[in-house]
């Protein structure tokens, strides 16, 4: 080998190695990150196909979002009515931490602030128009949310068990929710099940009720959740994952600052005090290597004993380009049929007295579309991934899969853009 | 063979469609283990999508157990 040979085979050798330092502090990191993601989100399903071994870094995440519904149409809105709805800015934390060989911990913080004005009911066109108008509240309402969340898990050799305790905070809302979860890992880790239950209680006291005494002073209602799920890998670049989820809810389950227009008269939102839920999720995720992208699609149908039923699809891609930007579009489409005592208003009551006018009970599709771009660098041993999205949200009647006879004017459209930074230590 | 049944039933159920099912050893995991191959690569993400959703829509998310809070307007 001549000397100028063998000067490039240790340069080569030399740039290999580095290479796989660089692979183990970046990639070997980013592997076990992958592994651990999410780990400390609400007890729910497998992380992935296989059951995930316990942190070894420190992870800190911040996320600033801010959404803003559309103003709502002038022709829809009862005369002078407000026609500017929600501006909503929300901040987000969350911190992981490793404790010992097999725990960890995750906080997760959520603030959000809200203002504007909201649907209140619904009326028919006083011009004897075919569509009906919305009633907006009369002031803008400034409102303001914290959550919080703190997690666990304890991993064993297949499994692995979790835990959750939060609440939420509003001027007039309390909501207290616990969790228990775990997963097991069998088929060569190839196949994970997992199940879990939570219960949560919320707290109800509507504000104003001086100025509009039929709203309640206080009430309160109970969710209970269950669900199963099973993980599936079905080789090297694919893996699937579908589960069912019930939830029982039992309580005051109407809106209190809501109204239903009734023979000519609003009268308080009535809904009946409880409600049976039913989801089955499936998600897909495939890897293709040539172009270094991946595939998530995800398919939810939906169904309760209020006879609602909806159908949603989510497709995004993750483009990784030059190995530290990553560009992800998505797309979503959401179907929902009307609860089965929804009107936009009401000529005759029903017999049951249940009355709602509230477009999430009205029949409409919706879809929406976003753009995420992401990037990763290093300052010192400290590891970076930035990233902003911004996502387009439009709903309406004639999105539905079903034919709808009459569209809620109260159906709502959004812009949301965030920016997101995480640290892992 | 009685305790690869459910397996293999699993399996059935799961890749219909999808090319079948095989077993990947731990060596071969690269793509699976990426982060772009979670449920849910951004947690906060993820769940602030799932929090307006749930005040713009009627259905529930499915795949948690827990959770609360209103934030509806």
């Amino acid at each position: 080998m001549s000397r100028g040979n063998a000067r490039a085979a240790r340069r080569a050798r030399q740039r290999r190695r580095r290479e796989r330092r660089l692979q183990r502090r970046s990639g070997g990191s980013q592997a076990l990150r992958a592994l651990t993601t999410s780990a400390l989100a609400l007890p729910g399903l497998a992380e992935r196909a296989a059951a995930a071994g316990a942190p070894v870094d420190y992870r800190a995440d911040y996320r600033y979002a801010r959404y803003s519904e559309d103003a709502i149409s002038r022709s829809k809105v009862a005369v002078g009515g407000e026609t500017e709805r929600y501006e909503i800015d929300i901040h987000q934390f969350r911190l992981e931490a490793p404790i010992g060989q097999s725990f960890d911990l995750g906080l997760e913080v959520a603030h959000e602030t809200m203002s504007g004005a909201t649907p209140w009911y619904v009326t028919p066109d006083p011009n004897g128009g075919d569509d009906p108008i919305q009633v907006m509240t009369e002031a803008t309402i400034d409102e303001a949310r914290t959550d919080v969340l703190l997690s666990g898990n304890h991993y064993r050799d297949e499994s692995v068990l979790n835990a959750g305790l939060g609440f939420s905070i509003e001027n007039d809302y309390m909501a207290y929710n616990g969790s228990l979860g775990g997963e097991r890992s069998f088929n060569e880790q190839n196949t994970t099940v997992s199940g879990g239950i939570g219960f949560s209680y919320d707290l109800i006291e509507p504000e104003d009720t001086n100025l509009f005494p039929e709203r309640p002073d206080r009430e309160d209602k109970q969710s209970y959740s269950l669900f199963a799920g099973v993980a599936q890998v079905l080789g090297r670049n694919t893996q699937v994952q579908t589960s069912l989820t019930y939830q029982h809810q039992r309580g005051f389950l109407s809106d209190p600052y809501k109204r239903a227009f009734v023979e000519n008269s609003p009268i308080p939102d009535d809904r009946p005090d409880t409600r049976n839920q039913f989801a089955w999720l499936t998600q897909l995720r495939r890897h293709f290597r040539k172009i270094d992208g991946t595939l998530h699609v995800d398919y939810q149908f939906f169904f309760d004993d209020w006879e609602m039923r909806s159908h949603t699809i989510e497709l995004a891609w993750y483009q990784t380009l030059f190995d530290r930007f990553r560009l992800v579009p998505s797309f979503r489409y959401y179907s929902q049929s009307q609860a089965d005592f929804y009107a936009p208003f009401y000529v005759t009551a029903r017999s049951d007295g249940h009355a709602a006018s509230d477009y999430r009970l009205s029949p409409f599709g919706a879809i929406s579309g976003g753009i995420k771009a992401e990037t990763r660098f290093q300052t010192w041993s400290l590891l970076w991934d930035v990233n902003v999205s911004y996502q387009r949200y439009v709903s309406d009647a004639d999105y539905a899969l079903e034919s709808v006879d009459v569209e809620n004017p109260g159906l709502v459209s959004y812009d949301l853009i965030s920016a997101g930074l995480t640290l892992h230590f | 063979m009685r305790a690869l049944r459910p397996t293999l039933m699993v399996c059935l159920l799961l890749s219909l469609g999808l090319g079948g099912c095989s077993v990947v050893r731990p060596w071969e995991r690269e793509a699976l283990a990426r982060s772009d191959m979670a449920w849910e690569p951004d947690p906060l993400e993820a769940s602030l999508d799932s929090h307006i959703r749930f005040s713009k829509e009627a259905s529930l998310s499915g795949g948690t157990a827990g959770g609360g809070g209103c934030g509806c307007n």
